[in-house]
């Protein structure tokens, strides 16, 4: 009982948090650069972190097994793998513009976990014999970082896209559902051009600032990229192996198997397109855009339709 | 030459001393590893250096891939004029092969000319990308179209006369085997090839990488070191300084005279070949696994057994039965446990394995998720059973009552079985007894003759009921294991190609970074470059570079007398 309350302190504590934090950055990149309000932001950050993990932990404990065996689990720790990543280049000291990414996605992420659509799951409930393996953490945890990871590499490469097509974007401008989109990856450059559009001295590149940040997310980009590429497939490869300990054949065509080597397939795809120095640019961003939607299919299209062996995740949405 | 003062006016302070404009193609010595570069921009840059190798002329831009076929070990630099017959220049390589020339035997040379162009095309990039989009697309459509259903199921769901998107029917279906997608030609056919593709560009290309990257030079070329990706140049510095820097940062670092060249992480330049070589691996093993393997099934009721051999089916053509499948399996015992909630925590069979003389060789209490492994079988705990109930009635028995499955929608299963308490004749088709419902081995239901529900027992309990005037007494719930036996002979491959791949790609996230640094006069120019974490490698250079101590007053003289400048 203590840890259900707990739990339940926690996980309000982080969503209203990281809602303030969504708020705040938001008023940043609209309105002003406000010091003071980036570092409560941060601030805003950490708790938000501290407390999901305390809500993971509190979750393992009390039910004696790794938090991963449903759905709603499995989001938290998205949420939560999400956090690592906007906290890694804090560490190294880069400066990074992955918290635009990240905190949105964490944000949509936590609340779908804990909107209306998944409350019968909220409860934590006992594993089935078949999860019963020490590979449930391996496997699992590995995919959800990879997953996390991959998303945000793809979501860099949209952003990409999207800044270099910008001109065919402007008619869009002046309709008012599409403002949102425009602040979050417009305004960056925006605000670049007018504070430092007095410097003369720097070359007359007409759109230095452009192909400055566009290079600077196709490097990211790949770099995120490749890292989840390789979480990704340490994933799938335990996954084999469990179920080679389990079943008796590590690979069954499983949908959610299938899919997981798609999803592996077209980042596979990007990373051989960046080979080539035609390609590099538009074409893998447009491919690593595609990635994004396939890791979607494969994490929630599948758990929807709730066939196969994965059918742990499955949920069915509520009939109205 | 320009003052050191001048040079930080035209290059900028550090935060933005990278290149400004896309990196000019470097000389063709360097090696550029693409399976399908543009042939056109490197014809418009000639290779510079005498006694180098020539460069395909500009007019060849659309030239196909030339294959280097390395009988011997190539000289490092020669400047033989292209031979005819077996050999050709290969882009970027830094050597030109001896060809065969004196080959007499006209058929050989038409087989090296066929397994060359085979080679160059397989080992086309564009190909190989298009080859995984359309695996993808199939194993998306193999997801989507349902796998493995009667031909009439397909009759059904894509009619002619109506037609699924206005032109799918149970045709385009079954004639390309998409029922059965991941064993149909078409995938498999696809398969191969990416797995030719693969091999054929791991030969081709990667290989020689390996030679190439192997080797490093030293630049005595100021500008050279310039137009590199990130160059920069140091005032009042010594190279030796540079170089001790660099040497903690990780670079191994090597100098002569004036030149220094260092580098780092050149295991990523060598992990994707491991990562090739693991998927050839993996995909052996599985090809091996699906053509020699056999898989069987048994539901074996407690207390019975059965002969191995006797549930093995081959899998594939190559299935060889090994001795071992005269074993007799004896399910000594098979039980649940369950949690307090009353669901099933774990199934439990203790199994021993007897050889052909009646000598247990083998016992064990198997679980999901821990099987039993003897001579290359493998025996997994896959399903459960309720085989009979042992019941006394007022004291008599016990009876075995075999227990039936019921039909139920979802996962859960329901058995049933009927105790007649009366005789049953043909008179009286309509039987009056006690019937009991179980959905696992734990507690039984029972209900009386009228079917109203009397009581609920557990079969350790030991407690008798009483029903319709008759003491029943469970005595033990009898259950039935459901075992799946394998022997895969492609799994130790397919493990070894596992593990490779996970750790060539780990190590493949390495960037290879290179630094050339050349003392001129007292100034040190630097250049570097990185295949992978450019953004990372500029911010590296620039903080190590403000490392490097600027040497004032006295020590300038020396310097400037004991460096000769090459420019």
């Amino acid at each position: 009982m203590l840890f259900a309350t707990l739990e339940h302190i926690l996980i309000h504590i982080s969503f209203s948090t990281i809602s303030i934090v969504i708020t705040i950055h938001l008023i940043t990149l609209l309105v002003r650069e406000l010091r003071g309000l980036r570092d409560s932001s941060e601030k805003g950050m950490i708790t938000t972190f501290s407390s999901i993990t305390g809500f993971l932990v509190s979750r393992w404990i009390s039910s004696g097994h790794f938090p991963l065996s449903n759905l709603y689990e499995s989001l938290i720790f998205l949420s939560w793998a999400l956090y690592i990543l906007h906290t890694i280049p804090k560490i190294q000291n880069s400066k990074n513009d992955l918290s635009t990414i990240t905190t949105p996605s964490t944000i949509l992420t936590q609340g779908f976990a804990t909107s209306g659509l998944l409350t019968e799951m909220h409860q934590s409930t006992i594993l089935v014999p078949a999860l019963q393996s020490q590979w449930l953490m391996m496997h699992v945890s590995m995919m959800l970082l990879s997953y996390a990871t991959l998303l945000c590499g793809s979501l860099l490469s949209a952003a990409l896209l999207i800044i270099r097509f910008q001109k065919n974007f402007d008619f869009f401008s002046k309709k008012k559902k599409n403002v949102l989109l425009k602040t979050f990856f417009f305004s960056e450059i925006e605000n670049l051009y007018a504070k430092r559009i007095k410097n003369t001295s720097f070359p007359a590149f007409p759109n230095y600032y452009k192909y400055q940040l566009t290079e600077r997310l196709d490097s990211w980009s790949y770099r995120v990229i490749s890292l989840g590429f390789t979480l990704l497939t340490i994933g799938i490869l335990c996954g084999a192996v469990w179920a080679n300990e389990a079943w008796g054949s590590y690979w069954n065509w499983d949908p959610k198997e299938t899919w997981a080597f798609i999803t592996w397939t077209i980042f596979a795809i990007y990373l051989h397109s960046r080979t080539n120095p035609n390609w590099k640019g538009t074409n893998s961003a447009l491919v690593a855009s595609i990635g994004f939607l396939i890791i979607w299919i494969c994490y929630f299209g599948i758990n929807l339709l709730g066939i196969g062996l994965h059918s742990y995740g499955s949920f069915t949405l509520p009939s109205k | 030459m320009p003052s050191p003062a001048s040079y930080l006016l035209l290059n900028p302070a550090k935060p933005s001393s990278s290149r400004l404009l896309p990196p000019p193609r470097l000389p063709a010595r360097r090696f550029h590893v693409s399976c399908d570069a543009p042939r056109g921009s490197a014809g418009a840059r000639s290779g510079g250096g005498g006694g180098r190798r020539e460069v395909v002329p500009a007019g060849a831009s659309k030239a196909k891939k030339q294959i280097v076929f390395f009988d011997s070990a190539p000289p490092v630099s020669s400047s033989q004029p292209q031979q005819g017959g077996g050999s050709a220049t290969e882009k970027g390589e830094g050597e030109t092969p001896t060809s065969k020339g004196g080959n007499g035997n006209a058929a050989l040379g038409l087989l090296r000319r066929v397994t060359k162009r085979t080679l160059s095309a397989l080992s086309n990039l564009p190909l190989a990308i298009s080859e995984m989009f359309a695996i993808a697309a199939l194993m998306a459509l193999g997801t989507v179209i349902d796998q493995g259903e009667a031909p009439s199921y397909y009759f059904e769901k894509f009619p002619e006369d109506n037609p699924v998107f206005g032109f799918i029917t149970w045709r385009w279906i079954l004639t390309p085997g998409f029922d059965h997608m991941f064993s149909s030609p078409v995938f498999l056919g696809l398969l191969a090839l990416l797995a030719a593709s693969l091999m054929a560009c791991t030969y081709t290309t990667q290989l020689p990488m390996v030679k190439v990257a192997r080797r490093w030079s030293f630049t005595h070329s100021g500008e050279r070191i310039r137009k590199q990706e990130f160059a920069d140049s140091l005032p009042r510095a010594s190279i030796q300084d540079l170089g001790v820097i660099l040497m903690g940062a990780g670079y191994e670092v090597f100098t002569k005279g004036p030149s220094l060249y260092a580098f780092k992480g050149l295991a990523g330049r060598y992990a994707p070949i491991g990562v090739h070589l693991a998927m050839l691996f993996i995909m052996a093993g599985a090809t091996l696994s699906a053509t020699g393997s056999f898989k069987g099934s048994v539901d074996v009721p407690q207390g019975l057994n059965f002969v191995i051999g006797d549930v093995m089916k081959p899998r594939g053509v190559l299935s060889i039965a090994p001795d071992v499948f005269n074993t007799e399996v004896h399910v000594n015992r098979f039980y649940m446990e369950y949690y307090d909630s009353g669901e099933v925590s774990q199934f439990y069979s203790d199994l021993s394995l007897f050889n052909l003389d009646g000598k247990e060789v083998m016992r064990k209490t198997i679980k999901v998720n821990d099987p039993l492994r003897y001579g290359g079988i493998t025996i997994y705990q896959t399903d459960w059973g309720f085989s009979a109930l042992q019941v006394k009635k007022n004291g008599e028995g016990p009876f075995n009552l075999a227990m039936a499955q019921l039909k139920l929608n979802g996962d859960k299963k329901l058995y049933g079985t009927f105790l007649p308490l009366e005789d049953s004749d043909s008179s009286n088709p309509n039987v009056k007894g006690i019937s009991m419902l179980a959905r696992d081995l734990q507690s039984i239901v029972l209900y009386d003759q009228d079917g109203k529900f009397v009581g609920v027992r557990r079969p350790s309990s030991k407690l008798p009921i009483e029903i319709n005037g008759n003491e029943i007494l469970i005595e033990d719930a009898i259950g039935t294991t459901g075992l799946d036996l394998k022997t895969d002979p492609g799994v130790p491959i397919v493990y070894a190609g596992f593990g490779a791949l996970m750790l060539t790609t780990c190590i493949s996230y390495l960037s290879h970074s290179q630094i050339w640094a050349l003392q001129d006069g007292s100034t040190v120019v630097v250049g570097g470059k990185t295949n992978r974490a450019k953004l990372e490698f500029s911010e590296e250079m620039n903080r190590l570079l403000d490392k490097v101590p600027e040497l004032i007053g006295a020590n300038n003289e020396n310097i400037v007398d004991s460096k000769s400048t090459a420019t």
